[in-house]
């Protein structure tokens, strides 16, 4: 998930975060509850969308509409991640969880995270059986430790596959929700490509507009570059 | 409201035709403008330190001081600075545009500059094309024995498009067009296999992704994708247009 490209939505969050705990008296920082709230899965329901239309719109959300109307749509229901609608220019679009969060992410298991994505063709034949792997994992109630295991091992066996080339997505929702910290963060594009490929593209260089990210235990790489405008066209603050 | 909608409907159309005239009058113009290859020295620049300076203005300072410098020579592009990070910054000109139709307008045009800095394997993959076609430019080659030139290079020597090419156009200074934007907008580019741009959602209404026309398999089978940076070399903003 795109993280890196929130660093700057992280420190103004930062700073709020510091605000109103002077502001309110709190000795402890806001941010400290948030890092060991989300300890184990809330009840499923939780996760879920109770308007299925409503997480159609959110998926499709995650690109402008000139490429989400004709994509394919996932929605999550009890049992899992389940087709919507049909596409068919070969984008796929999904509302992920916080359960493809990183692992060390605060975030990790909060249910009010919706992270709406449209992936091209190659990442949605690359990328959605991860998610629908971890969605899987996270659904049996397995631990962190154990969904990390099951995850480094599927990827070891070759179970889960590596990004096609090509692998690209679209998040640039309005409406997305990475959690108190970074709110709906910034409008992004995201990159990926196998580790081992070792890319080099400036990333997190001072001044680039490029982000890198190596979730363990995913042998992958992430680059993320924040785009000015959310999906409906809209310009998204620049900070 | 159905006279207000069509009020609007025709003025939109009849603003669509007005522009379409001038841009089609614009590239018509530069066509005229630039027929052929002017005097070499106006290709030049005759401030050595300037070139590299603006070559380095490509990316990020903290990219390009450790960057390849090339800078081009009246025998083609020569090493002004070694590197150490892999990365390769210089300053293209304008016979790096496609060969043919109206974004080719400024194919001959002296007062282009294109600062790029290449990522490590677009330095491999994307250079020598850089390389080969300004070696044939300078030799006098005409468009058509440098489309045969490009094609028997990439048949005989053009390393394999690794993944991953990327580059950085991010220079305030870099002059692109005659237009009232002569820099355009900062931008990164992407190289990939020549491929249906729809699979990128290039081009498509709000997408910020755009298939440049540069190579399109027009000799080269490549094709460039673009992303607006939003932002310049050296921090300041570049409000996207």
């Amino acid at each position: 998930m795109g993280r890196g490209s929130l660093k700057t939505a992280g420190l103004a969050s930062f700073a709020l975060v510091i605000t109103l705990g002077v502001a309110l008296g709190t000795s402890r920082p806001v941010q400290a509850q948030s890092e060991t709230q989300y300890s184990s899965m809330a009840p499923i329901e939780e996760y879920l969308m109770p308007d299925r239309n409503a997480e159609i719109a959110l998926a499709r959300s995650a690109a402008p509409e000139s490429i989400s109307r004709d994509a394919e749509v996932w929605v999550l229901g009890k049992h899992g991640y389940e087709t919507a609608v049909k596409g068919k220019n070969g984008f796929a679009c999904i509302v992920e969880r916080s359960w493809m969060a990183p692992f060390d992410d605060p975030e990790f298991l909060n249910p009010d995270q919706r992270l709406p994505l449209c992936l091209n063709p190659p990442a949605a034949r690359s990328h959605l059986p991860l998610t629908f792997k971890t969605t899987e994992l996270a659904f049996a109630g397995l631990s962190k430790t154990q969904m990390f295991d099951s995850i480094k091992s599927a990827f070891d066996k070759k179970e889960l596959p590596l990004p096609e080339p090509g692998s690209m997505c679209y998040m640039m929702s309005r409406q997305q929700y990475f959690g108190r910290k970074y709110g709906n963060a910034d409008p992004h594009l995201m990159f990926w490509f196998p580790q081992k490929d070792r890319m080099d593209w400036g990333a997190d260089f001072p001044g680039s507009p490029v982000d890198v990210h190596q979730y363990s235990p995913q042998p992958i790489t992430e680059f993320d570059i924040s785009v000015s405008k959310w999906s409906d066209g809209t310009a998204a603050p620049t900070n | 409201m159905n006279r207000d909608t069509n009020t609007i409907m025709l003025r939109s159309i009849a603003l669509i035709v007005l522009l379409s005239a001038v841009w089609q009058a614009r590239a018509q113009d530069a066509k005229e403008l630039y027929p052929g290859m002017a005097p070499l020295d106006q290709y030049l620049m005759a401030d050595r330190n300037a070139e590299i300076a603006m070559a380095r203005s490509a990316a990020p300072q903290a990219i390009s001081q450790d960057a390849d410098v090339v800078v081009l020579g009246r025998h083609g592009y020569e090493t002004a600075a070694k590197g150490k990070n892999g990365f390769v910054c210089l300053v293209e000109r304008g016979w790096m545009g496609p060969f043919d139709g109206d974004n080719a307008a400024n194919f001959w045009n002296p007062k282009i500059r294109g600062p790029v800095c290449y990522n490590p394997p677009a330095a491999r993959s994307i250079l020598p094309l850089t390389y080969k076609r300004t070696e044939m430019i300078l030799a006098g080659q005409s468009k058509v024995q440098i489309i045969d030139g490009i094609k028997t290079f990439m048949k005989l020597e053009l390393p394999r498009l690794e993944p991953g090419c990327m580059s950085y156009m991010m220079s305030k200074d870099q002059y692109l067009n005659d237009g009232n934007h002569h820099n355009w907008i900062a931008h990164l580019m992407f190289y990939t296999p020549l491929m249906d741009g729809s699979l990128w959602g290039a081009d498509l209404s709000n997408s910020p992704v755009m298939l440049n026309p540069q190579f399109s398999g027009a000799p080269e089978p490549i094709d460039v994708f673009m992303v607006p940076a939003g932002k310049w070399s050296d921090g300041t903003a570049d409000p996207v247009r």
